[in-house]
């Protein structure tokens, strides 16, 4: 059996400034469902492919549709090796972020595991932190569909006096948040599918692309050097696409409500960097290998359009435009659920107002966690700042992630009575010293912009803590 | 094809032990029938009307009080605005049918997926059927439309445990698919099963219609009925709740439709409808 119970702590938890209290759930999870100490019952409906679905479809959008052309830009070919740099900080957190996930399959994600191994003030910074990164990753995911959006008007002809790239993106954006809010039926079955369709339509593009770049098809490619930048460059390009690896985390937000947590869990998070690592990397490649990367740098946010034209002509550029329409805004709503969840999270712990986590009576969704993501989303989509934007959510994930290591070092030293995950990390202690270590050093390749930005962020986040609930405990409490 | 699945019926034994067998629990006089799943949309579900009561009153039943989601919403946290209201809710349903002698078990559930909520619970709790709780003012005549030789035994047998002692009358329906002996033998044998479980035999009908549009037929026939009992008639996954035939005749029958489940393990051809399921000339009417 994989039940088991999870007893309270003796001591009643403080209160914060309102008065209210962290909601302790004494439950047992089984395999399909959270069963609550006084019977109520949780479903759990999110299967390995719904999981996988929002691993792969949180990130898909951005390595790919947006980044080529700015990271070969920055780091030439070698971009690829940048990608792979992430793919490999990603495993290194996801393996741990996996452990803890199977030890406390709840949702809530990185915060709730921070929250309980470090405690309180670690899982503010965290967790405002998470929300916060996720509506930087949002904005950006939009701002990355408001140029794919401008460039299919660019191809159908319609010329505009301004730049439409940015307000199409905020359009979308609000469109997006009225629809999370009004509730969208079955939008998770649509996600499934339209991952699935992605990733069929890029493994027929990189397939061809591959072969045809390895000079298969007779068509020797433009020979460039590797790194023509050097090495520096590559890594501050890493940094820059981590963003593109953002979404395992994501899985773990909504651990629980997926289907057999113990062996689901980990599948996901591990199988959804895998998946688009390899995709990244092929992608890269492949775009590399079609145009000199200074090329690729013009073509910007939709340098794949025009590698897709160079392989397949103009039905290629309208599969890639689609694709990306579709895979941008997968992120985004992605990542506004998320972030909505994360706001929920805090607000069950009493770390926010127990009002975010109110429920619409008319629409059964949490249209202030939802606002409290959507609102913030608008606003810096409307700067359009791509790579600023970029490098804040992957600044704020990476404090998550390095934290999430240390978490799992912590947790495993001294474990607590309800400590046993059902996944062990591999290479423990090594990956997740790794993994902490490396999530930590990659945010010092980052631009001096986004740096202050993500450390303004925390310092805010520990003020908010220390006016409104410094007295709260969450430490080892489940 | 259907003829053939007629042929063997009038082989089957009267057996009391394969009778019991058959319908599940080994049924101590305590038990009552069932256990039948009773789900409800808890929130927006005011009372068990009283033609549902009636039904339910010898019977245990997994009261199952859902509340359905949005994918944006976090069960948990509809939980911790809801539950209290949705648990009050559902002990007032459940001291309705305890009133009227059912012996009842709650659950309550957050879910996204009432599909899925409703399999796992009826499995959990091994329910031989589920009802659905359309409204229903009184409790006077129950159609029962039977189809197989297995599904007899528990589709009458259940109705027998629901209904013995009780001043209901009910119809046993058979589709007649042009050999009389087999209709005949089909409902002789479930007026068997009915007896056997107490039921008064003044209060047992029998009826035979030919129809090649099973679905419109018996909901046709329902109309001067309070409720429907019939079997599930095909063991999908994600259609078990009501099978195909049911499901259709419970989505146009107005009032309470009990379903019988199918047995987890048994199957194979003796189980299947023997009455085709023939939406396109359903849909035609």
């Amino acid at each position: 059996m994989d039940d088991r119970s999870i007893a309270d702590s003796d001591d009643p938890p403080a209160t914060n400034v309102e008065g209210d209290r962290p909601v302790v759930e004494a439950s047992t999870e089984t395999e399909d469902a959270t069963v609550h100490e006084e019977g109520t019952e949780l479903e759990r409906t999110i299967s390995l492919a719904g999981g996988l679905s929002i691993g792969v479809g949180t990130m898909i959008g951005a390595g790919i549709f947006v980044f080529p052309g700015l990271a070969a830009g920055q780091a030439g070919p070698a971009a690829a090796l940048s990608f792979a740099i992430g793919a490999v900080i990603a495993l290194l957190v996801a393996l741990p972020a996996s452990e803890l996930a199977t030890a406390m399959p709840r949702s809530g994600g990185g915060y709730y595991f921070i929250s309980r191994g470090l405690g309180t003030v670690y899982g503010t910074v965290v967790g405002l932190g998470l929300w916060l990164g996720l509506v930087f990753a949002s904005a950006f995911y939009l701002v990355g569909f408001g140029h794919y959006a401008a460039a299919v008007l660019a191809e159908i002809g319609l010329s505009l006096s301004i730049n439409p790239a940015v307000p199409l993106g905020v359009v979308f954006g609000a469109l997006l948040t009225g629809l999370s809010v009004t509730g969208t039926e079955r939008a998770a079955a649509v996600q499934n599918v339209v991952v699935a369709l992605l990733l069929v339509i890029l493994s027929i593009f990189l397939g061809y692309g591959g072969l045809d770049s390895l000079g298969v098809f007779g068509t020797e490619s433009t020979p460039e050097r590797f790194a023509p930048f050097g090495a520096m460059p590559v890594i501050s390009t890493a940094a820059l696409v981590f963003t593109s690896y953002l979404g395992f985390a994501q899985v773990a937000t909504v651990a629980g409500e997926i289907e057999r947590p113990s062996r689901n869990l980990p599948l996901a998070m591990i199988g959804s960097v895998v998946v688009v690592g390899l995709f990244y990397v092929t992608t890269i490649f492949v775009a590399t290998s079609a145009f000199p990367s200074a090329d690729l740098e013009t073509f910007g946010e939709t340098a794949m359009v025009e590698v897709a034209r160079a392989f397949f002509g103009l039905p290629g550029a309208v599969a890639i435009l689609v694709a990306g329409l579709l895979a941008t805004v997968s992120s985004a709503n992605a990542s506004i659920l998320s972030s909505s969840r994360a706001v929920y999270a805090l607000s069950k712990d009493a770390l926010l107002p127990r009002r975010a986590s109110e429920i619409n009576l008319r629409y059964g969704t949490p249209h202030v966690a939802l606002g409290l993501a959507g609102v913030p989303i608008l606003l810096l989509t409307a700067t359009g700042q791509v790579e600023l934007l970029a490098e804040v959510a992957s600044f704020l994930h990476l404090v998550m992630y390095g934290l999430l290591c240390v978490a799992l070092l912590v947790l495993r030293r001294d474990p607590p009575e309800w400590y046993d995950p059902d996944f062990r990390t591999p290479g423990y202690p090594f990956v997740p010293v790794v993994g902490a270590l490396a999530s930590f050093s990659l945010i010092a390749f980052m631009d001096f912009r986004s740096i202050a930005i993500g450390i303004a962020v925390m310092i805010v986040s520990i003020g908010w803590y220390l006016v409104y609930a410094d007295e709260l405990s969450l430490k080892g409490q489940i | 094809m259907t003829a053939h699945d007629c042929e063997h019926e009038p082989e089957i034994e009267t057996d009391p032990e394969t009778t019991e067998r058959e319908n599940g629990e080994p049924n101590g006089t305590s038990t009552g029938a069932g256990p039948i799943l009773v789900p409800n949309r808890i929130l927006e579900t005011d009372a068990i009307e009283p033609g549902v009561v009636t039904l339910l009153s010898r019977a245990r039943v997994v009261l199952l009080g859902y509340h359905e989601l949005p994918e944006q919403t976090a069960p948990g946290q509809a939980r911790l605005q809801f539950e209290d209201r949705a648990q009050n809710r559902l002990d007032e349903l459940a001291e309705s049918l305890e009133l009227a002698g059912a012996t009842v078990e709650t659950r309550l559930v957050f879910t996204h997926d009432r599909e899925q909520t409703l399999n796992r619970v009826a499995d959990e709790t091994n329910c031989v059927g589920t009802l659905l709780p359309n409204p229903s003012m009184r409790l006077e005549n129950v159609l029962v439309p039977l189809r197989g030789e297995r599904s007899i035994e528990q589709v009458a047998g259940l109705v027998g445990d629901l209904l013995a002692g009780l001043d209901v009358s009910v119809t046993l329906y058979h589709l007649e698919r042009g050999d009389e002996r087999a209709s005949a033998a089909v409902l002789e044998r479930g007026r068997q099963v009915l007896t056997a479980r107490g039921v008064d035999p003044e209060l047992i009908e029998t009826r035979t219609e030919t129809s090649h549009t099973p679905v419109r037929a018996i909901v046709q026939t329902a109309e001067a009925f309070d409720a429907v009992v019939m079997g599930e008639s095909d063991p999908g996954v994600m259609t078990f709740v009501f099978g195909q035939t049911a499901a259709e005749v419970a989505e146009r029958f107005r009032g309470p439709v009990v379903v019988v489940r199918r047995r987890g393990n048994e199957g194979g051809p003796a189980d299947e409808p023997i009455v085709p399921v023939d939406r396109a000339d359903d849909s035609a009417e």
